[in-house]
C-alpha cells in the first residue's frame, strides 16, 4: 500500500542494492541506522571539474509519501556554486515536484517523478556540479561570478575543494 | 424580464433619437466639414446601439457546461478520428478552442502529439508473466500492473499515490503524464477513473469542468460569491454588461460590477484608490494639512511652526495661519506660537467653517466629495433591491388585495423599483468618473454635472415616489380613488427617468465629445416637439453651448489648477505636464 511503509521499504530496497552494487562518483548510507528517511551521501568532485578532488557531503531528507513528491538534498560541506542556496540546500529541476509548476516552465522529463532513485538524483547532482545553470540561480552571487569573473569564481572552489579534503 | 424592457424602450428611444439627429444634421449641413464628421459619427453611434441590445452572451449552468463540453468532445473526437479520451486531453491542451485544434491538428498531426503526449502507436504491454512496477521495484502479476499508451508498467498502488500527489496539487492534474521521466505520454480521465481512488476521480472531474469555463477564452464564471453559473460570451458587438441568473450584474470584461458607462480602466483605478486609500484618507485627514499653495498634504513632523513645502512648490508658511512665512517675524510670536492664528482665532474668523472651507481646496476633500457619493448610491442600490424583493414576496400581494386590483396591474411598481436600482448604478459610477474627469476640461466638466445632476434630480423624484408614495396605498385600508393617479405619476416617473439616464450613458460614453475642445455645438435648435427625450437634449444642448463659448473665469483659487492623478500635485493650468512627477 501507498503510505510510509511503501516509502521505507523502498528506502531500504534502494540502500540494500546501493551497498552490494556501490556506483562510482559517490557513497551513500544512513544518517542514523534507525531512521530510514536521512541519508548521508558523499559526493566526489567529478573529474576535469573545478570541483575534482573534493569530497562533499550532503543530507537527503525523504518526505513520508515519498517517492510520490521528491526529497530535500542539503550540502553540509561548504559549497560554492549557482544552483546550491548559500544554506547548502540544492536546487534542481527534478528535486521539484510537478504540481510547483502547472503550467510547465519546465519539461515533465526534468522535473520530479516517482521513478527517480537516490541513484539518479546523486547523478543529477554530479552532473550539476560538471555543469552549473547560470539562468535561475539559487545563489545569485555565485551565478554572478560564474558568468563575470571566472578566475574568482575558481579560486573560492579551489579553497573549498581544499576544505573538503582536510576534514577526511 | 427586465433585459426585454429594455430592449424595447431602447428600440423606441433609439428611434427617437435618430429622428432628432436627422432634424439637426437637416439643419446645419450647410455648416461645413466639421457637420459632416458628426454625422458620421451619429450613424456609427446608432449602429452600436442597435447592437447593444442584442443578447450577446449566454448564461449557463452545470448541466449546460457538461453539455457543451461533451459536444465539443464529440466533434473533435468524429472529426479526427481519435478516442474521445484523446479528443478531451487536446481540447484541454489547446484551451477547448475547437477551432484551434482543428486549425493545428491538421497543419502539424506529429507535433501537437508530441506536444498533447498522444502517442501514435500505443505500446501494448505483454499479456501474460510478470512486471517489474518502476517505482516500487517490485514484481507483479500482470493483473496488478497498468500503463498508459506508452507501456511503462506501474503497480496500481503507485499508480494511486502518483495520482493522488497529483490531484492534491490541483488543476495542473489535468496535464499528467506518464511517471518515467523519459516519457511523455498523457493519462486521460479514463486512467484516473481506473486508478485514482474516488475523491482524486471526483476532484479530476471537477478540475476538467472548471478548465472548459476557466481556460476557455470565450466564459467565464459569474464572480457573484456562491453563484455557480457561467457566462458564454461573444466578442464584437454591444457592451460588456452581463446579467447572469443569480441576478448578480457584471462587466464581462473586467468582472467587477457592471459600470457602464464607465470604462473598464476607471473602474479600475477607482476601486484601486477606494481599497489603498479609505485609510491612508484618514490618517491624512486627521494628520496632515495642505501645502496653501500646492495642496499637497503635509505632515509635520518637526516642532517648528515654519514649514518649507518639498520642490518645486519650496512654499515658506507658518503651519498655524497657513499664511506665507515671509508675514512672519518677532512680531507675530516668533517660531512657536503665531499671534495672527491666536488673534484670528478669538475673533473667530477660524472656527469650524473656516477651516472646513480651507481644506475644502485640499484634493482629498476632493476625493472624499465623490468617494461619499459613490459609497451613498451604492448603498441606496442595495436598500432599493432589499425593497424589490419584499416588494415581489409579500407586499405586492397585500397592495393588490387592498386596492383590488390584479397583480399584473401592478407591474408598474417593479418597474419603477428596477428602474431606480439600474439608475443608482449608474449613478454611483458616474461619480467615478467625475472623479477622473480633467479638471481644466471646463465645458466638459459643466456639460457633464448638468446631465448628472438632472439625472440625479430626476432619480430622487422617482425613489421618493416609489419608496414613500406607495406607502399610503399600502397601510390604507381599502381602495383609494388616487390610486390610479398614483400610477400613472409613477410610470411617468419611471420614463422620464429612465430618459434621463439614457443621456447621460451615451453622453459619457462618447467622452462628452459635444462638448470637447474640437467641437464647439453650433446647433440651438428650438423646434417645439413633445418628446421629452428630445426636450432634454435641447436643454442641455443649449446650455452647454453657451458654457462652452465663454471661457469660464477661474472661480477660485482651485479652478485655475488641475490636479495630477498620479501624484496629486495642483498644476497650474497653463502647464501640460505635472510639474511634480511630469506623469
Amino acid at each position: 500500500m501507498a503510505g510510509p511503509s511503501q516509502a521505507s521499504l523502498l528506502l531500504q530496497k534502494q540502500l540494500k542494492d546501493l551497498t552490494k552494487k556501490p556506483v562510482d562518483g559517490f557513497s551513500a548510507g544512513l544518517v542514523d541506522d534507525s531512521n530510514v528517511f536521512e541519508w548521508g551521501v558523499t559526493i566526489i568532485g567529478p573529474p576535469d571539474t573545478l570541483y575534482e578532488g573534493g569530497f562533499f557531503n550532503a543530507i537527503m531528507t525523504f518526505p513520508p509519501n515519498y517517492p510520490n513528491s521528491p526529497p530535500t538534498v542539503r550540502f553540509t560541506s561548504e559549497m560554492w556554486h549557482p544552483n546550491v542556496y548559500p544554506d547548502g540546500r540544492v536546487c534542481i529541476s527534478i528535486l521539484h515536484a510537478p504540481g510547483d509548476d502547472p503550467h510547465g516552465y519546465e519539461l515533465a522529463s526534468e522535473r520530479w517523478t516517482p521513478v527517480h532513485t537516490v541513484e539518479s538524483i546523486v547523478l543529477s547532482i554530479i552532473s550539476m556540479l560538471s555543469s552549473p545553470n547560470d539562468e535561475s540561480p539559487a545563489n545569485v552571487e555565485a551565478a554572478k561570478e560564474w558568468r563575470d569573473s571566472r578566475d574568482e569564481f575558481k579560486k573560492k572552489v579551489k579553497r573549498i575543494v581544499r576544505k573538503s579534503q582536510e576534514i577526511l | 424580464m427586465e433585459s426585454d424592457d429594455d430592449m424595447h424602450d431602447a428600440n423606441d428611444l433609439e428611434s427617437v433619437d435618430e429622428d432628432f439627429y436627422s432634424d439637426v444634421t437637416g439643419e446645419v449641413s450647410d455648416g461645413g466639414d466639421a457637420e459632416c464628421d458628426f454625422e458620421d459619427d451619429l450613424s456609427d453611434e446608432s449602429d452600436e446601439i442597435v447592437s447593444r441590445h442584442q443578447q450577446n452572451y449566454t448564461v449557463l449552468n452545470e448541466t449546460d457546461i457538461r453539455q457543451r463540453q461533451e459536444e465539443d468532445i464529440s466533434r473533435v473526437s468524429a472529426v479526427l478520428s481519435i478516442l474521445k479520451i484523446q479528443a478531451c486531453l487536446l481540447l484541454r491542451h489547446f484551451n477547448w478552442s475547437v477551432s484551434k485544434v482543428h486549425d493545428e491538428w491538421f497543419a502539424d498531426e506529429k507535433n501537437v502529439r508530441k506536444d498533447v503526449g498522444l502517442l501514435e502507436k500505443p505500446v501494448k504491454m505483454a499479456n501474460t508473466g510478470e512486471h517489474k512496477c518502476g517505482i516500487c521495484f517490485e514484481v507483479y502479476p500482470r493483473n496488478v500492473v497498468s500503463a498508459a499508451a506508452c507501456g511503462h508498467p506501474f503497480c496500481s498502488s503507485c499508480w494511486k499515490g502518483y495520482i493522488g500527489t497529483s490531484v492534491s496539487d490541483g488543476p495542473g492534474c489535468l496535464f499528467l503524464r506518464c511517471p518515467d521521466p523519459s516519457c511523455n505520454a498523457a493519462i486521460g480521465q479514463d486512467m484516473i477513473n481506473v486508478l485514482g481512488s474516488d475523491e482524486d476521480q471526483e476532484k479530476y472531474a471537477y478540475y476538467l469542468l472548471r478548465s472548459y469555463i476557466e481556460d476557455n477564452r470565450k466564459t467565464k464564471w459569474c464572480p457573484a460569491p456562491g453563484c455557480e453559473f457561467a457566462v458564454d460570451f461573444i466578442f464584437g458587438c454591444g457592451s460588456y454588461d452581463v446579467s447572469c441568473n443569480c441576478s448578480h450584474i457584471f462587466c464581462w470584461n473586467c468582472t467587477e460590477e457592471a459600470h457602464r458607462p464607465v470604462d473598464c480602466g476607471t473602474v479600475a483605478k477607482w476601486i484601486l484608490k477606494n481599497s489603498a486609500e479609505s485609510e491612508n484618507m484618514n490618517w491624512l485627514l486627521a494628520n496632515s494639512k495642505p501645502c496653501p499653495r500646492c495642496k499637497r498634504p503635509i505632515e509635520k513632523n518637526q516642532g517648528c511652526m515654519h514649514i518649507t513645502c518639498t520642490p518645486p512648490c519650496k512654499f515658506e508658511f507658518c503651519w498655524l495661519c497657513l499664511g506665507p512665512w515671509s508675514k512672519h517675524g518677532e512680531r507675530t510670536g516668533g517660531f512657536y506660537a503665531c499671534n495672527r492664528y491666536e488673534a484670528a482665532k478669538q475673533e473667530g474668523v477660524y472656527d469650524e467653517s473656516e477651516r472646513r472651507r480651507e481644506i475644502a481646496k485640499n484634493s482629498l476633500e476632493r476625493y472624499t466629495h465623490y468617494y461619499e457619493r459613490w459609497a451613498t448610491n451604492q448603498q441606496s442600490r442595495q436598500k432599493a433591491f432589499a425593497d424589490l424583493r419584499s416588494m415581489q414576496s409579500d407586499k405586492l400581494e397585500k397592495l393588490s388585495d387592498i386596492q383590488s386590483q390584479p397583480v399584473s396591474m401592478l407591474r408598474f411598481i417593479i418597474d419603477a423599483m428596477l428602474q431606480v436600482i439600474e439608475c443608482r448604478r449608474v449613478l454611483k459610477w458616474t461619480y467615478a468618473y467625475g472623479y477622473y474627469l480633467p479638471e481644466h476640461e471646463h465645458a466638459k466638466r459643466q456639460f457633464f454635472e448638468y446631465l448628472q445632476g438632472e439625472a440625479e434630480a430626476g432619480l430622487e423624484r422617482l425613489h421618493q415616489c416609489a419608496e414613500k408614495e406607495l406607502q399610503v396605498y399600502l397601510e390604507a385600508e381599502g381602495p383609494i380613488d388616487e390610486f390610479n393617479d398614483f400610477r400613472s405619476k409613477l410610470a411617468g416617473l419611471t420614463s422620464v427617468t429612465r430618459n434621463y439616464f439614457e443621456n447621460l450613458v451615451k453622453a459619457l460614453e462618447h467622452g462628452l465629445e459635444d462638448v470637447g475642445p474640437n467641437r464647439q455645438p453650433t446647433c440651438t435648435k428650438t423646434s417645439s416637439s413633445t418628446n421629452t427625450a428630445d426636450k432634454v437634449k435641447k436643454a442641455v444642448k443649449s446650455r452647454a453651448s453657451g458654457n462652452g463659448s465663454r471661457s469660464a473665469p477661474a472661480t477660485s483659487s482651485w479652478d485655475s489648477h488641475w490636479m495630477c492623478e498620479q501624484c496629486t500635485f495642483a498644476n497650474p493650468n497653463s502647464a501640460s505636464a505635472c510639474e511634480m512627477c511630469e506623469h
